[in-house]
């Protein structure tokens, strides 16, 4: 179900007029089922939050009435049915499936009164109101897997809000799953036809044998059908902006300058300075996800590699280099592990992946900017995790793109207990005295 | 070996009776010809000569020859032609899946899970496929049935079906000299003939008219009302656009009869060019021979079975009666009897009059004869209200699969588009190439266009399965 009743006085002032309905593939998908892999249901009780914010140069010229953009998106989810279909359990072991039965995905019109540079202004936090915040459940058969909200502002810009299930994907599939809309909303005509067998395979190539649990994954629940978790305590948002040149700062200041390594610099930063906060219980492990192998276009996967990390040291004393170092060469894959886990009771077992540990996300490759309207990317894209578990998590995000340069840094943005994120943040000022 | 040689038996009586005088003429020519023949030329001459013909008597006589033939000339009925029909494809941004449908239902009537449940099981046996179409103000959650959205829908379906069928024909809207729009249930002020006036700017001695309220059945009545008043006016066009705008009557309750219609029927529009202008004779589509007309309103219950009302809560709706089938096949029955004897073979119509005769005098408990209608028509249009209406007609009729074909596949694809609905089974049957010349149809020709059928024609006839699991 989605969350529109706690909003309050000012957050309706800011975005209002929402409009929903479903829009699903232009054309019949037939009898098709999409089975997701066990990396796939390990990943069921997270959700992505994925902004784009466009503005009006970007938007301008292209027809979006309402008939042609609902053209452009029906034609858009021909190729990906999977995304409108509906969760079922096999009637044996219970695990989900997807009947892609083209019932569709929840889309939301909305308004803003703001115009994009007073949206680039607010705090992270803010634009969660261009998202919806949707979980699957608490019946499978009639929750949508996604919903997309279209906010439009006051000054002709735009923004793009997808609510995805972590099932369907990691945050890679969705930067392809989006980019892929931009040709169709300019007016162009797909080449190519939808492929009918897109199941993922189950098989996984484990180099050792599997003999112990993984350390970055962690059993909650039952949930049964409602794929949500509560809140463990409460959580806040925010994000930062990392600069090439800060980043080349950092790590000429590790004294390693010949590579830049921005994921693995900037998680080393912040988990020395989580580790200085929480006095007593600093993280000695923590989760690495980052990209793995990259794979067909076409198919939206799971493709992660996660990894746990353990620190025999004590991090807040440590040097951030010998962090790089350990983040870089000693993190225990535990892919196959987390699906020979999930394999053991599909339909049974619930787990959570982001948040069992303090989870740091290497999204710095992912194309979000990719998602073209008029020759011309977003101005910003921003993600978020829902469904953590109370370590919270650490996104590193490719920065926003500007004509001047080509990569434009990292977006670094931070869920974690409210309890410590301002004092966080100021720890953090030591380091990088321009973050807000 | 009966059943062989009463076989041989109804086909020697058929043709025997069909084509009684044709028979009778072979005889008489042969006795003429002998008997000329046995004349001679001198002996006919020597008749000829003793008429005592009068030079006054032969011109009174060539004039009045001359004045009958006239009159029966004038008195015979303009021939209507229809020089083509144009049918809305609606977007598959309208599309409706079962699974679509069935969610936004339990959204909408959260309180009413027996209501849901009954849709459900309405639709899994419905007859519809998942290509169905309702307008964009029913796609959202709440639906949005506003006058305005009303209008939005009327001016897409109409509009488009219009363009379509001027840019076919190449008949300008100034040309137009009758117009005539029907939709049952939308009846704004200004009417839908007016915004269609307004729209292309038609001529002001335009004769309009806006037939509302009467039902799924009314495309044939304003053919019928087009047709009457082409015997008025000469060489002119008349526009029929049939149509059932769907967005202000979804009904929003939870009434069982009257949740019905939501079901079924979905958006759609034909828009006709009929015309008695002869110069049109040679490239128009079909010739209209017969409407025939039974009203059933004078009997209560037919009267009440589709009826507009509100529910015990307040929302409006369509009710449907139990009663429909019945009703609707008494109708039927009417209607042949009426028809039966302008269009069924001389061979049939004998034996439906020797078994009503039977029956009045001898002994009502004779089976009814069902005339064979099969002879008279090559193509059959049975309205696709819903799959139990198909199949009820189909039964009295004694009609085969094939027959309704067009009917059931029009059901599948476009639902219940009530007026406008045997049109898209007139374009089924061209689309599928089984329309040809001569071809009488109730309700090569070359179809270069197929209309809203062709991107989907190669794909039908589909299997229909009688219960879809959703």
């Amino acid at each position: 179900m989605v969350n529109y009743n706690n909003k309050g006085e000012d957050e309706e002032r800011l975005v209002y007029g929402h409009r929903l309905s479903s829009i699903g593939p232009a054309k019949v998908t037939g009898e098709v089922i999409y089975e997701p892999s066990n990396i796939d249901l390990a990943m069921k009780l997270h959700y992505l939050r994925v902004v784009y914010l466009f503005d009006k140069e970007a938007v301008e010229g292209l027809n979006l009435s309402l008939i042609k953009l609902k053209e452009a998106l029906f034609s858009w989810l021909n190729f990906y049915y999977e995304t409108c279909g509906r969760f079922r359990r096999s009637d044996d072991t219970g695990r989900p499936y997807i009947k892609c039965n083209d019932c569709g995905m929840r889309f939301v019109e909305a308004k803003s009164s703001l115009t994009l540079e007073e949206w680039l202004n607010l705090p992270a936090n803010s634009l969660r109101l261009l998202v919806p915040h949707h979980v699957i459940g608490p019946e499978l058969n009639f929750s949508p897997p996604t919903f997309l909200q279209m906010t439009f502002f006051e000054c002709g810009g735009l923004s793009f809000g997808l609510s995805w299930t972590h099932v369907l994907g990691d945050a890679f599939s969705v930067a392809t799953f989006m980019n892929s809309l931009g040709p169709l909303l300019k007016g162009l005509q797909p080449t190519s036809s939808p492929n009918f067998h897109k199941s993922p395979s189950n098989t996984y190539n484990s180099a050792k044998a599997v003999t112990f649990d993984p350390l970055s994954m962690k059993k909650v629940g039952p949930v049964g059908d409602n794929w949500a978790i509560d809140p463990p305590c409460e959580m806040d948002s925010c994000s930062f902006h990392l600069t090439t040149q800060q980043l080349a700062q950092l790590c000429e200041s590790e004294g390693d300058s010949s590579l830049i390594q921005p994921f693995e610099s900037i998680s080393a930063v912040i988990w020395r300075a989580i580790a200085k906060i929480k006095v007593g219980s600093e993280p000695n492990v923590v989760t690495v996800i980052k990209p793995g192998p990259k794979a067909d276009d076409t198919f939206l996967r799971n493709n992660q590699v996660v990894s746990s990390l353990k620190a025999d040291f004590s991090v807040a004393k440590a040097h951030v280099r010998d962090l790089v170092a350990l983040i870089c060469n000693q993190p225990e894959d535990e892919t196959a592990q987390i699906a020979e886990q999930v394999g053991q009771d599909p339909g049974g077992s619930d787990f959570i992946i982001y948040g069992a540990n303090l989870t740091f996300v290497d999204l710095g490759g992912a194309e979000f900017y990719g998602f073209e309207l008029k020759g011309s990317g977003p101005e910003l894209v921003n993600c978020f995790v829902d469904g953590l578990g109370k370590k919270g998590v650490v996104l590193v995000l490719p920065g926003p793109k500007s004509v001047k340069h080509k990569d434009e840094g990292r977006l670094v943005t931070l869920i974690l207990p409210k309890s410590y994120l301002e004092e966080l943040k100021e720890e953090l000022k030591k380091e990088w005295p321009l973050i807000t | 070996m009966d059943s062989v040689r009463l076989k041989y038996v109804r086909l020697g009586y058929t043709y025997l009776v069909n084509n009684f005088l044709r028979l009778l003429l072979v005889p008489i020519t042969w006795a003429s010809t002998v008997e000329i023949l046995r004349m001679g030329t001198e002996e006919i001459l020597a008749v000829l000569g003793s008429l005592h013909l009068d030079p006054i008597h032969i011109l009174f006589f060539s004039l009045l020859v001359i004045f009958i033939f006239t009159v029966y000339i004038m008195s015979k009925p303009r021939p209507i032609y229809l020089v083509d029909y144009a049918l809305y494809k609606p977007s598959p941004v309208c599309r409706v899946p079962f699974s679509t449908f069935m969610e936004h239902s339990r959204i909408i009537l959260p309180d009413n899970p027996k209501s849901v449940e009954f849709q459900m099981r309405i639709l899994e046996r419905s007859g519809l496929g998942e290509e169905t179409c309702l307008p964009p103000a029913i796609h959202y959650i709440p639906v949005e049935t506003t006058m305005e959205a009303a209008h939005e829908e009327a001016e897409a379906v109409i509009f488009t079906a219009i363009d379509d069928l001027l840019s076919k024909t190449r008949v300008k809207p100034r040309d137009i000299d009758i117009l005539i729009v029907n939709c049952s249930l939308f009846s704004p002020a200004p009417s839908l003939s007016a915004m269609v006036v307004n729209k292309y700017k038609m001529r002001s001695n335009i004769k309009s008219f806006n037939l509302s309220g009467m039902g799924c059945s009314c495309s044939p009545i304003s053919v019928d009302l087009a047709r009457k008043l082409l015997q008025v006016h000469p060489k002119s066009y008349a526009l029929v656009i049939s149509t059932e705008i769907i967005t202000p009557n979804y009904y929003q309750g939870k009434e069982r009869a009257m949740l019905l219609p939501n079901c079924l029927f979905r958006m759609g529009c034909a828009a006709i060019l009929l015309t008695n202008n002869a110069k049109e004779k040679n490239r128009a589509k079909y010739q209209l021979m017969h409407v025939v007309r039974t009203h059933k309103g004078s009997d209560d219950k037919a009267y009440r079975c589709v009826y507009q009302e509100e529910d015990p809560e307040g929302k409006c709706g369509i009710s449907l009666s139990k009663d429909l089938m019945s009703i609707a096949g008494e109708a039927l029955k009417s209607n042949i009897t009426t028809i039966g004897p302008l269009v069924l073979p001389a061979s049939e119509q004998l034996l439906f009059v020797f078994s009503l005769i039977g029956r009045k005098i001898f002994n009502p408990k004779w089976k009814p004869y069902i005339p064979d209608f099969k002879p008279a028509f090559e193509h059959f249009c049975i309205h696709a209200g819903g799959r139990a209406v198909i199949d009820q007609l189909q039964k009295n009729l004694e009609l085969s699969a094939a027959h309704v074909e067009a009917s059931r596949m029009t059901l599948h694809r476009f639902g219940n588009t009530s007026s406008s609905s045997l049109w898209y089974e007139l374009g089924y049957i061209e689309a599928k190439g089984r329309m040809k010349k001569g071809d009488r149809c109730i309700r090569s020709v070359k179809a270069p266009n197929y209309g809203p059928w062709a991107d989907c024609i190669d794909r039908y006839p589909v299997h229909i399965p009688d219960v879809v699991k959703i």
